[in-house]
């Protein structure tokens, strides 16, 4: 099977502000792939490219095969933006039940989901309250619930642990881990390196460059260093004085 | 396009505003409110009155019959005192005018007229119109009734063709007050809904989903509009029972008016929402956007009374030709044949601003 997501010599320019550079990358089917880098390094706008709420200045994006945005892609991929992105006046069951509708589940397929989706995300007992209620945690775990309600392909989910407790954010890792193993593919932007050696792939950003890509192991292993925060770190000061995509 | 989506999306309004207590009782509550104030200000007693004071110097027959006929006028109080003490019941505030009937007051036919001095406190435009609006109605049949005592030989007798003789401002005001509140409201909660969603950045959701940037906007004007309706529903149900106003008209095409109003309004706001990063730079749009066109769309004073270029503005604002259309409909029971312009203006209005309204959705993917 080919890549889910194309990403070719892809830049992106807001005005003077250059957020993205020439950044080539594949995620193959089935994987957990990592976006790692700190903040600034063009990691929400590489997640917005792959999800089609923006445009690429130059290179394109292609998902499933299709270039995005894609009218036919949207209904295949699922969307966690950083922040919640919900509606706070709303109860939980409500918000799901509008992304559900607008992702096409019908009725009955609908009832299914919310229940089945609020028991996973451990909020069952609080799907009628508004969401204004919902601590910072139990908000991310609703946004999470809306991304999974539709069952989709592809997950992109950007900064998806930021802010949890440790057991909330294993408990996320898990159930990241389940689904690619159920054969789903996930994009998991973070700028905490422990996390990196929990994904299938990484791909290492900085100033809006790609660094490098590749396995965790793999890439410990072409900066000789023992842990991934070193790595980044050897790979951060080669590109200094490499010509530009010198590592990949 | 897809139908269940907008219905999504328009259920998901009704529902946010649903529990929103003080956004319902600014749609509902409010407009009955404005309705009832101003029913108390137009048809309320004692607004009128005007306080005179009389200085009677010479107590001829002719200065008591004038003294007499003032007192019988309903919207006069007279009061009979002396100059020195008319003058500082003036000064402080107590009477609106003091009246001088001179010595030698009398009725000389063929003479030169002859001249009342009226002393008014003149730092006040309504009164001084109300005074002199008293004394001109009153002393021509005073004097006449000196010496014919059926008064005026000539009287005037009105018929109307709209309206009628009780008539009054209420009357004119409510069609549009209907009109204003539902273009008010639905572009203050669409800007405001609109800039949330990008604000909490569900917007973004909304856009990688399959939802189409057409879908939001008809899903975002099924909503409003629903709500526009019931507020329009709630006004005119009050000032016609209520209030009693005046009302002849189609109730059809009240509501078609005020569709086409709202679907301005909706994808006004979606537009100017872009324009602004809070709540509060939205709350600044309103003395551009609403407080014009409620001073030069006919709300307060006709258009033709304007000065001939704020006449030309007035005809670029869609308010105008809304409060022209409700009044057709509701005062003069007029029908689509003579409303015709006034619809395809604002179906004009309604279509410009939701390529507008699209066209910034569009821009959220640059």
């Amino acid at each position: 099977m080919g890549p889910i997501v194309e990403v070719e010599n892809v830049s992106k320019r807001f005005g003077p502000i250059t957020a993205l550079v020439d950044v080539t990358l594949d995620v193959p089917s089935g994987v957990i792939y990592g976006l790692l880098g700190p903040s600034g390094s063009g990691k929400t706008t590489l997640i917005r490219l792959i999800a089609g709420a923006l445009r690429a200045s130059t290179g394109q994006v292609r998902v499933f095969g299709r270039r995005q945005p894609s009218r036919a892609n949207a209904a295949r991929i699922g969307y966690m933006t950083q922040s919640a992105a919900l509606y706070p006046d709303l109860s939980l069951r409500e918000n799901l039940t509008f992304f559900g509708t607008l992702y096409g589940l019908n009725d009955r397929r609908l009832r299914e989901r919310v229940e089945t989706i609020a028991a996973e995300v451990e909020l069952a007992d609080r799907l009628d309250s508004p969401l204004h209620t919902f601590s910072g945690g139990m908000r991310q775990r609703a946004s999470l619930a809306c991304a999974l309600l539709h069952e989709p392909d592809l997950l992109i989910l950007d900064e998806p642990t930021v802010g949890l407790d440790p057991v909330l954010r294993r408990a996320f890792w898990e159930r990241f881990r389940r689904l690619a193993a159920a054969g789903r593919t996930l994009i998991v932007s973070s700028h905490v390196m422990d996390e990196a050696d929990r994904c299938d792939h990484l791909a290492f950003l900085r100033e809006g460059r790609l660094l490098a890509t590749g396995s965790p192991s793999e890439l410990r292993q072409i900066t000789d260093q023992a842990n991934l925060e070193d790595a980044f770190l050897a790979l951060a000061a080669g590109a200094g004085s490499l010509l530009e995509g010198g590592v990949r | 396009m897809n139908l269940r989506r907008i219905l999504a999306l328009a259920t998901r309004i009704v529902h946010q505003f649903r529990r929103d207590r003080r956004t319902l009782f600014l749609l509902f509550v409010v407009p009955v409110l404005v309705l009832s104030l101003l029913a108390w200000i137009y048809r309320g007693d004692g607004a009128s009155q005007v306080s005179l004071a009389v200085v009677n110097e010479g107590q001829s027959p002719l200065a008591a019959q004038i003294v007499t006929g003032l007192q019988q006028d309903d919207s006069l109080t007279v009061r009979e005192m002396d100059a020195a003490a008319a003058t500082a019941a003036l000064d402080r505030g107590e009477v609106d005018a003091v009246l001088t009937l001179p010595a030698d007051l009398s009725l000389r036919p063929g003479g030169p007229p002859q001249q009342i001095d009226v002393t008014l406190d003149g730092s006040d435009p309504s009164t001084t119109s109300a005074v002199m609006g008293a004394l001109t109605r009153t002393l021509p049949e005073t004097v006449v009734r000196a010496v014919n005592p059926a008064g005026l030989p000539i009287q005037i007798a009105p018929r109307f063709l709209h309206g009628g003789p009780e008539f009054d401002r209420l009357d004119y005001l409510a069609p549009v007050i209907i009109g204003f509140f539902v273009f008010f409201f639905v572009f203050l909660l669409t800007s405001v809904s609109f800039l949330r969603e990008r604000s909490e950045g569900s917007i973004e959701r909304l856009i990688v989903s399959p939802l189409g940037r057409g879908e939001i906007v008809l899903g975002y004007m099924l909503g409003f509009t629903l709500f526009a309706a019931l507020q329009a529903t709630v006004t005119i149900l009050f000032a016609v029972y209520a209030l009693r106003i005046h009302y002849v008209g189609n109730l059809g095409l009240v509501f078609l008016f005020t569709l086409l109003l709202t679907l301005g309004a909706v994808n006004l706001g979606i537009f100017l929402s872009t324009f602004a990063r809070t709540e509060l730079q939205v709350v600044q749009f309103i003395p551009l956007v609403i407080v014009p066109q409620a001073l030069l769309s006919g709300i307060l004073w006709p258009i033709d009374s304007l000065p001939e270029p704020l006449q030309w503005l007035a005809h670029a604002l869609p308010l105008t030709y809304a409060a022209e259309a409700l009044r057709g409909v509701m005062i003069r029971g007029d029908g689509l044949a003579a409303l015709w312009v006034n619809l395809a203006v604002l179906a004009g209005f309604a279509v410009l601003m939701v390529v507008l309204g699209t066209s910034t959705l569009r821009r959220e993917t640059a």
